[in-house]
């Protein structure tokens, strides 16, 4: 039994190789000797300079530098965001009077998808920082509000009245019942949220940045470097990848009482 | 038996309004319930009984009629009300210690005392070794466990019980109602315990009320006195088995 399973997890990264090694393989022949060679780098120079990047500046920065700048901007405003969007969407949820004072205005912004924001935040804040905030911000609270009001909504009322019965107040029962409970649906909206986000600091950067994985794209188009703006996608999915990694993560340890924490 | 009165219905009733059209749910229930007494309310169907059980609670207010709890008027849940469920109801993001705390620490009291309480009642449950396990990796039977030490924990003056053992299997049945006798004998409470089974009901009662279906209301009443343990096939037993069962509401 042992060693089926070894020989099945062998297979599947033996697998693994062959099909991305295929692909490289058609990708290196594709490029060297057809026209298309004009169009797109090939695999090996993409990879090496994939790696020289690592240590070399483009710009100001190295590639780490630039995803690094980009992360921080993501990090700083889905934070704020988070923490808003559950506060706001836990209390809508549960709170009638809550729903009743923000979820018109909630339900007027949350269509509007955050990069329509992005010339009104630049004549509102400039073009610093504060602006690619606001936008981030923007894409992640209005995702992760609605979920965690979804989440409070949810709730069992068997279990309210459970913990009514065990004597426990109104700020208690939100506090220990609908927050909790909210727990899974906050924790879908968040891994949506991430995504948003870092798609929405790429299109910021992309409209006025001096460093950043949107601003390594820009310039590479502006400069015509195919391999500049092909490192800066590269950088983009596998961040992406991470953080959703990451997110997994946590959301094991925090889950563990559910079916999703498994 | 002493005859302190704990719980007492006067003359409840509920109706449900869907639209224009009023229907009877619970129709003038009169009942007294004892200190320390097993009460069983055994009816068949799906009518009335649970919401005759949440009336009492205080999770459901009667249209008429009131109850009172120890000569105070019910007028919402409280602590000094114990409820187990059918449907189980733990939190499910709290471990068995977490339930079983639940209600003294929403009472503020202090996590040392709290601790010694609910390890207490986790034993006397017999779910030892399962205190720091979430109900997920619980089986049915133990998930049941810590409903019945979470509600006495807050030791409350009376327990309800609404149909506890439903959703279990039938083997699992059988060792949980002899399992909550012996809890029972341990720590005497008030119990009002609903069910639709009745070796369960004949099993663990000291009175049987047997309930009309649809409205709610009382059929006629049996005081039980065999002796515990009980056996499900003693003579008596399958007598006032026969006998409870022959004068049941038979309208679906």
């Amino acid at each position: 039994m042992m060693n089926n399973r070894y020989l099945r997890v062998f297979l599947k990264i033996f697998s693994a190789i062959i099909s991305i090694g295929a692909f490289l393989l058609i990708w290196h022949i594709a490029t060297n000797g057809t026209k298309l060679g004009e169009l797109m780098p090939g695999p090996i120079e993409l990879i090496s300079s994939l790696i020289k990047s690592t240590y070399t500046n483009i710009g100001k920065y190295t590639i780490i530098g630039h995803i690094l700048f980009s992360l921080s901007r993501v990090l700083i405003a889905f934070t704020v965001g988070g923490v808003i969007g559950i506060l706001l969407g836990t209390a809508m949820g549960w709170y009638k009077t809550a729903e009743a004072i923000f979820r018109p205005f909630y339900e007027m912004i949350r269509p509007i998808p955050p990069i329509a924001w992005i010339s009104l935040a630049i004549l509102w804040f400039g073009l610093g920082e504060i602006m690619k905030y606001f936008v981030i911000f923007l894409a992640a609270f209005s995702i992760i509000t609605y979920n965690a009001f979804a989440g409070a909504q949810a709730v069992d009322p068997v279990l309210i009245g459970a913990a009514k019965m065990l004597g426990a107040k109104d700020s208690r029962i939100f506090r220990s019942i609908v927050f909790p409970s909210a727990v899974p649906y906050i924790f879908a909206g968040l891994h949506t949220a991430i995504s948003a986000s870092w798609a929405t600091v790429v299109a910021a950067e992309m409209v006025r940045a001096s460093e950043g994985a949107g601003w390594l794209i820009i310039q590479g188009m502006e400069m015509n470097n195919m391999i500049q703006i092909l490192i800066g996608i590269i950088a983009i999915g596998i961040v992406g990848l991470l953080l959703s990694i990451i997110m997994r993560g946590v959301e094991a340890k925090l889950c563990a009482w559910s079916k999703s924490g498994k | 038996m002493n005859k302190d009165v704990v719980i007492k219905c006067d003359s409840v009733s509920k109706i449900f309004y869907s639209s224009d059209k009023g229907f009877d749910v619970v129709k003038n229930i009169d009942l007294t319930v004892f200190k320390n007494e097993f009460l069983v309310l055994f009816g068949p169907g799906q009518c009335g009984k649970t919401t005759l059980l949440n009336i009492i609670a205080g999770l459901d207010m009667p249209t008429s009629g009131k109850v009172y709890v120890n000569n105070k008027e019910v007028i919402g849940p409280g602590p000094e009300r114990g409820v187990v469920y059918q449907s189980i109801s733990l939190f499910p993001w709290l471990t068995t210690m977490g339930n079983v705390e639940f209600g003294i620490k929403a009472a503020g009291v202090g996590k040392k005392e709290r601790r010694k309480r609910a390890q207490y009642y986790i034993d006397l449950v017999g779910l030892q070794g399962f205190e720091n396990t979430y109900p997920i990796k619980l089986s049915g039977g133990m998930k049941q466990r810590v409903g019945i030490a979470r509600a006495y924990c807050i030791e409350p003056v009376v327990m309800l019980m609404d149909e506890p053992f439903g959703a279990l299997d039938a083997q699992t049945r059988y060792l949980m109602q002899k399992e909550l006798e012996i809890i029972w004998g341990r720590e005497k409470r008030t119990v009002v315990f609903v069910t639709n089974n009745i070796e369960e009901a004949l099993f663990l009662a000291d009175r049987i009320v047997v309930l009309n279906n649809c409205p709610t209301s009382i059929r006629q009443e049996y005081v039980i006195d065999m002796p515990r343990p009980r056996e499900y096939t003693g003579e008596k037993f399958l007598y006032l088995r026969k006998e409870i069962t022959g004068n049941m509401d038979k309208t679906l």
